[in-house]
């Protein structure tokens, strides 16, 4: 278990380290989830529309975007020069690369969704301030759910020619029921409710997620075979 | 196939091919390869592009998964992915398997970790300095040159320390210089008594390194003989004849 764990450790460190120098997948995800954000201010007129309303929707189609640009980049980077082919050839388990490149993938949207909050509060004219715990909460479950799922579809699409068009057609239609839940979820934090009053949302997103990560567990090892 | 080695009595094979298969749809890569290998030995196969050597050696690694036969590679079956025999063996192929952006010692760090070695820092920093590359093993490896980065691929498939290593044309894209370096090594690494599988173009230095020789044409073992029956000045002769009756 303490090598198990060491190894995860170990993938998380080095994707870290890459991403610190580099900054290719944060500046490429912010860029493009600010880029949506803009996009979406100049097309909605808020003075008709409350940004309550049309906000969280804004601010989770940003988060999905940006974050599939990352998921299809995650995996790319074993493919240079095979390093996927050297982590297969090491004695790790399957599960502990899926959850290494999981915790990763979720670091990385964590990291970015949270320097997006700040520039939605200006362009969208919002308080965040006030519900930035259940906020938080609601980002955490909804990007586990996505990276869960994601991880595991990239490392699916990256043996692919058509990766970057495979991974939201595979993608996009599972995350459904986790968007919508968030979406709402995010809504109705917006409106001043507490987190405790929307417990079947909360309970959705973690069904979802541990689904998610049970099936990526359950399949990972077939899916790096070859 | 002509099969005149002589296997010692002494001991268990440490690798086992029976009867080895292996299809990608209506094209058969591998039409059954057959032989074994004991402790200490070194193989050279050679053959021409499209033999099926870069499959072999895949399975052999666990890899890819044959469609037929079996093969057991330290006393594992290789079908079966046991981490176990992942421990006792090293891969060195085209690829380097080393992360560009990463420098040589975080990525030989990574690799020390991923095998659960003790003092990971100090086995990379010392399996660099085997390799003759102390002085720059904080430069990142998109900086190095082709035979630099194979030399810490070199590395890399040894710092666990595995008693059998697969090479997949390892001198590829290496300067007289790489290779010789290469050579010592590979030589160093015989005389240890670990046992190599390579797969190489290069009639000459294959023949020189290797103590047993196989020529693979078209998914079969064509020749496989040891160095000492082989008449070295006819050997270029020898692999051409082969491959023709192979063909």
């Amino acid at each position: 278990m303490y090598l198990y764990l060491n190894q995860i450790k170990a993938i998380v460190w080095k994707d870290l380290v890459t991403e610190l120098k580099t900054r290719e997948l944060f500046s490429s995800m912010f860029i493009f989830a600010l880029l949506v954000i803009i996009i979406f201010i100049f097309s909605v007129d808020l003075s008709i529309v409350k940004a309550n309303e049309v906000g969280p929707g804004v601010l989770w189609v940003a988060f999905l975007f940006a974050g599939t640009m990352g998921l299809n980049r995650s995996f790319m980077l074993e493919k240079e020069n095979g390093c996927l082919e050297g982590l297969i050839l090491t004695p790790a388990d399957r599960t502990a690369i899926y959850f290494g490149k999981l915790i990763s993938n979720l670091i990385f949207l964590m990291v970015m969704e949270i320097f997006i909050l700040p520039l939605f509060m200006v362009f969208f004219n919002v308080d965040l301030i006030p519900f930035l715990g259940p906020l938080l909460v609601v980002i955490f479950i909804g990007t586990l759910g996505f990276c869960a799922i994601g991880t595991l579809l990239s490392s699916l699409s990256s043996n692919l020619k058509t990766r970057e068009i495979m991974l939201p057609i595979l993608l996009y239609p599972l995350i459904v029921p986790v968007m919508i839940a968030v979406v709402r979820m995010t809504g109705q934090i917006l409106d001043g409710k507490s987190l405790g009053t929307m417990m079947n949302w909360v309970g959705l997103t973690l069904a979802f997620d541990i689904i998610f990560i049970g099936v990526s567990v359950l399949t990972i090892d077939h899916i790096l075979e070859e | 196939m002509k099969n005149t080695s002589e296997n010692s009595a002494s001991a268990e094979p440490v690798i086992q091919v029976a009867n080895i298969h292996k299809s990608f749809g209506v094209v058969q890569a591998l039409r059954g390869i057959s032989f074994s290998l004991h402790a200490g030995d070194f193989l050279t196969i050679f053959g021409p592009n499209g033999a099926g050597k870069t499959t072999l050696i895949k399975i052999l690694a666990g890899l890819t998964r044959a469609t037929g036969g079996t093969a057991r590679v330290a006393g594992f079956d290789v079908s079966n992915g046991d981490p176990r025999l992942r421990r006792e063996i090293g891969v060195i192929a085209h690829a380097t398997y080393l992360y560009a952006d990463l420098s040589a010692l975080e990525n030989l760090v990574f690799y020390a970790k991923m095998y659960g070695l003790d003092h990971p820092g100090e086995r990379a920093a010392e399996a660099i300095k085997e390799v003759g590359l102390e002085g720059r093993m904080h430069d990142r490896i998109g900086t190095f040159s082709r035979g630099m980065q194979q030399r810490i691929s070199i590395a890399r498939a040894v710092i666990h320390d595995p008693s059998i290593l697969f090479l997949d044309e390892p001198f590829t894209g290496l300067d007289p210089h790489g290779a010789k370096v290469l050579k010592q090594y590979l030589h160093s690494l015989h005389t240890k008594k670990r046992t190599l599988i390579m797969t190489t173009h290069d009639l000459s230095c294959g023949l020189e390194m290797g103590d047993k020789v196989a020529v693979q044409v078209k998914g079969r073992f064509a020749l496989f003989e040891k160095k000492d029956n082989l008449d070295k000045g006819g050997f270029e002769e020898l692999y051409f004849e082969t491959i023709n009756n192979g063909n």
